[in-house]
């Protein structure tokens, strides 16, 4: 049989999803009789003193069992998500919950929300990064109310002192080689300031738990949460004290997560009531929720400054970047790094000054969010790299290619890069899209214009992924993992290796996924790891049990173990009389009356078990530099062709081409897939959604009529969508591959933003470029023309 | 907050059901809740992400915006009631094999908005289809495999009976 990897096997979980069979987390509501069901009170101000909280009213409502505030005893709300912590004297955004109530029906529930009396001072609040780090600035938690302050850092290499707003809650800095120095050698310096709104994954399942009361005082819940072992159960078992043994999390299908569900806000409420009650409880955030109640991305705002020299070799990076983390209390988990991390895969940058920080504002708690701040990070590098080729009337093309890092050289951080096809990459979009040739202008108001952009992303080497996997004395395989299925497609990329490493078809192994009580350990699918982390599991767990299974086999035969090989239900026996067995024959039957059952036996598996966990980073030095500070890098690029009305400023992506390094591809329809899911998500934020707010400092547009998402009218027609893979195998990858599904919506902002330079002449330095922004900035252009 | 129940007649997927229940509910919430129909999501409240989207007589809508007794009298298709004696619907069939499903969540929507527009117009354009789905959002696939799927059995590449159940 040949090989199964970078076979375009169908999704193991495709026909579920077509017959609508398969059970999402919201779908369990009809299992429970006697369920009790949950509603948040939420504070409509950002920033809030809560003079007085009444809920004598909605207690006495007939069906209401119980109404949890934020001063209950005993609950140490420090360790909870931080959109999931209940406000106590002082609620830190418009959205924050002040009150959790749970009562017989959703109705009853939503009446005693409507009865609870908050009685609200409004407070000065901060929305954004600009308010924050004013000279005086408002803080986001006021001083005369503080309970829990905001945090600082001050792990090695982070900026400690010059803390010039109480807002900034965290720092890194790095610095790599000379940039003053390189600065002054620079023949031509291209800077600028840049920024990206702030936005909602989305996933258009909203998040969802139902959590059981188990007759011995443990828990089983359903959620759509990200990380049954790892974020869920450990998270639940930390915070609200319980024996691991009494925790069970079950993963059913995932409608969407991007990021978004890595934070378990809804799991940890929903499992303090059911606790706190006895009873069975679902919780089921609404859209409005969503945007308010659920973690948001962090935008960034960047500060860059390039130095080249005329050739174009780009020589100095001086660049400043801020995350903006809205109210996350006691921050040990931004500092600028992550995001900041977007501008050290790509370009050589001899010389790179980093110096980030995380902001604090009055918003909803940030939380991940598809790139990691990567795509808001090199937004500006990319748009100033397009800059710099206009300047020196080279073409965007060649800049790239000869800034980006070769295999085998160290980026500035000191890594080795050991997996780079950023140049195929980039060649492959710009040959579909011939960005150096002009566009026929023949749409009338609507003028066309090209751009490219590339963008790397770095694989966090955190957690430790484990697969157990049974060889049945039938020949079939039981593959048992604990990934997340966010819709990727990992569960039959899983499946693939395993049906791979024993020789047998897709359809004879099950993958039994997400329950902690069955499928053994795994962190959470981030960071693009899965493919990774759990297919490295996965193959070790299939070594293991083909391995096992060779000794039963030779023990049999009298052979070495080395002379067996197994071909799904047969192995292969060298140097015996007999050539070739059937593997399930040697299996033995047993009875209630068979007795020393030793060797195989039939209904007896043979299982094997695989752990995988990355090298850790070494820790970075006083000038933030390492030799490993990531894991490995994976790479995209991409070419539009964008057409800008001039009349309205509204611009429409008419043409993409966008290309993945993803090493060498389990199953390229599943990369595919990615690719141009990761196109839409891209087109979608950066020309369209961001949160708006009102007075309060709510958001206004908390609903999908004034958010919109991109709808396939967003899209280009079909044969102006092109997916190109360009592999570069990574060394320590299953089989050569590595994640991808983050890179791809790295560069199509900052693309469409050169499109729209070369169609109507203004630079964007921000996104979304909305069709108002975009109309603003023609009409400036336009008003300048005539002062001239 | 009771408000009176009221009997309401609705054929779902080939059978009769006579309901009775309170005229605030939508159809939806009919669906999953009274009929245990789960295939038929929710994603949002205002009809604007198209996951709830069923066939009423034979139209796509969105069945959380339509109230209960909207829907008296009238004949509602679910993904449940798409699939034909042990086999998969053409559209069923043609998602699977052009990967056009990625979480799923959309996907009995698309699906049955799909078999709406090839019903009214079985030549239906790659314009005609965009125009059909842009009220029904996903977020995973970038609809590219969502509209070759759907070509794919505009194009006959499908038979009546494809794929076991």
């Amino acid at each position: 049989m040949e090989t199964l990897i970078g076979k375009r096997e169908k999704r193991i979980d495709a026909y579920d999803k077509v017959t609508g069979k398969g059970l999402f987390a919201s779908d369990y509501g009809n299992q429970f009789p006697n369920l009790a069901y949950m509603k948040a009170c939420r504070s409509p101000y950002a920033h809030a003193k809560i003079k007085n909280l009444d809920i004598s009213e909605a207690n006495e409502l007939d069906g209401v069992i119980c109404i949890l505030t934020g001063d209950i005893p005993g609950i140490d709300w420090d360790q909870f998500p931080k959109t999931a912590i209940i406000a106590k004297d002082e609620t830190l955004w418009a959205g924050q919950i002040v009150a959790l109530v749970s009562a017989e029906t959703l109705e009853i529930a939503e009446k005693a929300v409507e009865l609870i009396k908050c009685d609200y001072e409004k407070l000065p609040a901060v929305l954004d990064y600009y308010a924050a780090i004013e000279a005086k600035p408002v803080t986001v938690v006021d001083p005369d109310y503080e309970t829990r302050p905001l945090g600082f850092t001050d792990r090695p290499g982070d900026r400690a002192s010059n803390r010039i707003s109480p807002n900034i809650v965290g720092s890194f800095k790095m610095h790599a080689g000379d940039v003053d120095a390189a600065m002054e050698m620079a023949e031509v310096v291209v800077e600028g300031e840049f920024w990206t709104g702030k936005k909602t994954a989305n996933p258009l399942e909203c998040a969802n738990a139902i959590c059981r009361y188990d007759s011995d005082g443990g828990i089983t819940m359903w959620s759509n949460g990200a990380g049954v072992h790892g974020v869920i159960k450990q998270g639940i078992c930390r915070v609200l004290d319980m024996q691991e043994s009494k925790v069970r999390i079950i993963q059913p299908y995932m409608g969407g997560s991007f990021g978004s569900r890595l934070n378990p806000y809804i799991e940890m409420l929903t499992a303090l009531m059911c606790l706190k009650t006895k009873r069975t409880v679902s919780f089921q955030y609404t859209r409005e929720e969503i945007f308010i109640g659920a973690p948001s991305n962090w935008p960034c705002i960047t500060k860059v400054k390039l130095g080249a020299l005329k050739d174009g070799t780009i020589i100095a990076n001086d660049y400043y970047l801020a995350e903006e983390i809205g109210a996350c209390v006691n921050n040990t988990f931004f500092s600028g790094r992550l995001s900041s991390s977007g501008a050290v895969p790509v370009y050589r940058f001899p010389n790179l000054r980093m110096d980030a920080c995380a902001i604090a504002t009055n918003t909803v708690p940030a939380a991940e969010y598809r790139g990691l701040g990567c795509p808001e990070a090199e937004f500006g590098i990319e748009c100033l790299v397009n800059q710099l080729a206009d300047k020196l009337g080279i073409s965007p093309v060649e800049v790239r290619m000869k800034n980006i890092i070769d295999k085998g050289e160290r980026n500035a951080h000191g890594e080795l890069i050991t997996s780079i096809g950023l140049k195929k990459c980039l060649q492959s979009v710009t040959d579909i899209i011939k960005v150096e040739e002009e566009p026929n202008q023949d749409m009338g108001i609507w003028k066309k214009g090209r751009g490219c952009a590339v963008g790397g992303k770095q694989n966090t080497p955190l957690g430790r992924s484990e697969a157990e996997v049974w060889y049945n004395s039938d020949g079939s395989i039981q593959l048992f993992i604990s990934c997340d299925e966010n819709g990727m497609g990992a569960t039959t990329a899983m499946a693939q290796i395993a049906a791979h490493e024993f020789q047998v078809p897709i359809t004879d192994v099950r993958v039994t996924k997400g329950d902690t009580a069955i499928t053994p350990y795994d962190n959470y699918s981030a960071s693009s790891r899965t493919t990774y982390n759990t297919g490295n599991a996965v193959k070790f767990a299939c070594e293991d049990a083909i391995s096992k299974l060779k000794e039963e086999v030779a023990r049999i035969y009298g052979l070495h173990p080395s002379k067996v090989e197994i071909k799904g239900h047969k192995a292969l026996l060298a140097g015996s009389y007999i050539q070739e067995v059937d593997i399930p024959s040697l299996f033995q039957p047993t009875s209630m009356f068979s007795q020393g059952n030793w060797g195989l036996q039939k209904g007896s598996p043979v299982k094997g078990k695989g752990i995988f966990c990355p090298a850790p980073i070494h820790q970075w030095n006083d000038k933030g530099l390492s030799d490993r500070v990531w894991n490995w890098f994976q790479y995209s690029a991409a070419a539009v062709e964008v057409a800008v009305n001039e009349e309205t400023g509204q611009v429409k992506v008419l043409n993409i081409a966008s290309s993945a390094d993803t090493g060498n591809p389990i199953n390229p329809k599943l990369v595919e897939s990615q690719i141009e899911g990761g196109i839409h998500m891209a087109i979608g934020f950066s020309i369209n959604e961001e949160h708006l707010f009102d007075n309060n400092g709510k958001i206004s547009n908390a609903n999908f009529s004034d958010y919109r998402l991109p709808t396939i009218l967003d899209m280009p027609t079909n044969k102006n969508v092109h997916s190109c893979i360009n592999p570069d195998p990574l060394p320590d990858g299953p089989y050569g591959a590595k994640g991808m599904a983050e890179s791809i919506t790295i560069p199509v902002g900052p693309a469409i933003a050169e499109g729209i330079y070369k169609a109507v002449g203004v630079r964007v330095t921000g996104y979304p470029m909305t069709a108002e922004r975009i109309l603003a900035l023609i009409k400036e252009k336009k008003a300048k023309e005539v002062t001239k | 907050m009771d408000i009176e129940k009221i009997k309401i007649n609705i054929t779902v997927n080939g059978r009769r059901h006579t309901l009775c229940v309170s005229p605030d509910r939508t159809l939806l919430e009919i669906l999953r809740e009274e009929l245990n129909l789960i295939g038929t999501k929710k994603g949002c409240d205002d009809s604007n992400c198209g996951v709830c989207t069923v066939l009423m007589d034979g139209m796509a809508v969105k069945s959380c915006t339509i109230l209960i007794p909207q829907a008296n009298e009238h004949v509602i298709t679910t993904i449940e009631g798409l699939e034909r004696e042990k086999s998969l619907h053409p559209l069923q069939q043609s998602f699977i094999d052009h990967f056009a499903v990625q979480c799923g969540f959309c996907t009995p929507a698309m699906i049955l908005t799909a078999k709406a527009i090839l019903d009214e117009n079985p030549n239906a354009t790659e314009d005609d289809i965009r125009e059909g789905l842009h009220g029904n959002v996903c977020r995973c696939t970038g609809y590219k495999k969502i509209v070759e799927a759907i070509e794919a059995v505009r194009d006959g590449e499908y038979k009546e009976i494809c794929g076991e159940v």
